[in-house]
């Protein structure tokens, strides 16, 4: 039997997921409700054009309907989860597009703060921020370090490919990757503190 | 295990993390990482990182239309679970796995997808997680129309992976998806995949206890319930 969608919305998503797992359409629609707009989003920013963005998200969240039940919280929250499907998904979109390079640009700096205040919940704004956190670091790294961070994850290249792609040594690659990751993580770790 | 050695794979966590390690590395980083702790402590520091990157880009409202069409599907789904007292039953593949007459391992040849002859010389690297990382027991399969596509599965313990190299491009329209029997039923296995523009493809497989087979099938986009046509690859997992 069905969840009432108010129940639902009180649910977290670790709770919403057993019930997914038992096909119950409410659930799935308050986690779509939840979860929706930043996956298409990043499907959007992974490749590069809202028809194939659709497929995407389509596509990640039907998978998530079929195997809800075998979310397993060791790997990370639901949404974690949920977004590497939809990036999983987006670079398999860009790898079919042979020769096809993805967007480069970072310009993604009037995030989230669209939507009026008001209607934001507590874990909805813990979000921004750290989306806000996320943006500071990377448009406080070096160039070249936002790049190959931007190369790997919104591009799904290899680190080897990156190497070719800007003509660097691999080492150098790699050493620019950590540096950028470690920065993130500083940022992060000093917005909890 | 040497310095040196700890040295390179500990440079490489970042790219791991991120998805950017080329698959033979990435599984034998996973490798190492099953007998470092240091190694498994940094790559845990840096994936809320990773983690943290999707929540950074614009966001974009999606367009109505997509809830409408998810909640269809979703809706004619839970409509057919409920209309449906037995619980499903997954196709068996066993049949698949036993193959035609051509030995144990033989599949029958790929029919239905003529333009996507891919498979198989199939080399099934099979390492138990939690342990040094040397790897089990090795079979080679071979059956198919296209020989020379390589398999790469390895478990994790809480998953797997499946990595697929020299796959051939395929037809508009269509996924790989992979398929897991456990219990001689056949689960979907969530995320989909297709190959890259050098053949490789990979994707996650679930916790792998009491797998006995795993399968990978083309399929319509956004995947298909039960497999919808002959293997493109099988390989049985060693019990």
């Amino acid at each position: 039997m069905a969840v009432e969608r108010e129940k639902a919305e009180r649910l977290a998503d670790e709770e919403l997921m057993p019930l997914i797992g038992t096909k119950d359409p409410e659930a799935f629609a308050v986690f779509y409700d939840r979860h929706g707009g930043v996956a298409y989003s990043l499907a959007y920013r992974i490749v590069g054009d809202r028809g194939a963005a659709e497929d995407v998200t389509q596509e990640a969240f039907i998978s998530v309907w079929r195997s809800g039940a075998r979310y397993d919280r060791a790997k990370g929250s639901v949404r974690s989860w949920m977004l590497s499907i939809v990036r999983n998904r987006g670079i398999d979109v860009l790898r079919s597009r042979a020769g096809k390079a993805p967007k480069l640009s970072f310009d993604d700096d009037e995030i989230l703060e669209q939507r009026p205040a008001e209607e934001l919940t507590e874990e909805e704004a813990m979000r921004r921020e750290t989306a806000s956190e996320v943006r500071g670091a990377l448009g406080s790294l070096p160039d070249e370090q936002a790049k190959v961070l931007q190369l790997a994850y919104f591009g799904g290249f290899s680190q080897s490919e990156i190497s070719r792609m800007l003509g660097v040594p691999l080492g150098t690659v790699k050493g620019r990757m950590r540096l950028g990751l470690e920065k993130i993580r500083g940022e992060l770790a000093e917005g909890l503190a | 295990m040497s310095e040196t050695d700890h040295t390179r794979w500990n440079e490489d966590l970042a790219a791991y993390a991120l998805g950017a390690l080329e698959p033979d590395a990435a599984v034998a980083l996973e490798r190492h990482l099953d007998g470092c702790e240091p190694c498994r402590a940094e790559l845990r520091w840096l994936e809320p990182a990773v983690g943290a990157l999707p929540e950074s880009v614009e966001r974009v409202e999606p367009p109505p239309p997509l809830r409408a069409r998810l909640m269809a599907e979703v809706e004619a789904d839970a409509r057919a679970a409920e209309g449906d007292a037995a619980p499903a039953r997954g196709r068996r593949f066993g049949a698949w796995l036993r193959g035609s007459g051509s030995g144990p391992l033989a599949l029958r040849p790929a029919v239905g997808f003529a333009a996507l002859v891919l498979v198989v010389a199939a080399v099934l690297g099979y390492a138990i997680g939690g342990g040094s990382g040397e790897g089990g027991g090795e079979s080679t399969i071979v059956a198919g129309q296209a020989p020379g596509v390589t398999a790469t599965m390895v478990d994790e313990g809480d998953g797997g992976t499946l990595r697929l190299a020299n796959v051939h491009q395929l037809p508009d329209g269509k996924v790989l998806e992979a398929w897991v029997q456990r219990d001689g039923e056949v689960e979907a296995v969530p995320a989909l995949f297709v190959p890259d523009h050098e053949g490789r493809a990979s994707t996650q497989l679930p916790p792998m206890d009491g797998v006995e087979a795993v399968m990978v099938t083309a399929e319509p986009k956004g995947g298909s319930a039960q497999p919808t046509g002959e293997p493109l690859i099988a390989i049985p997992v060693p019990g």
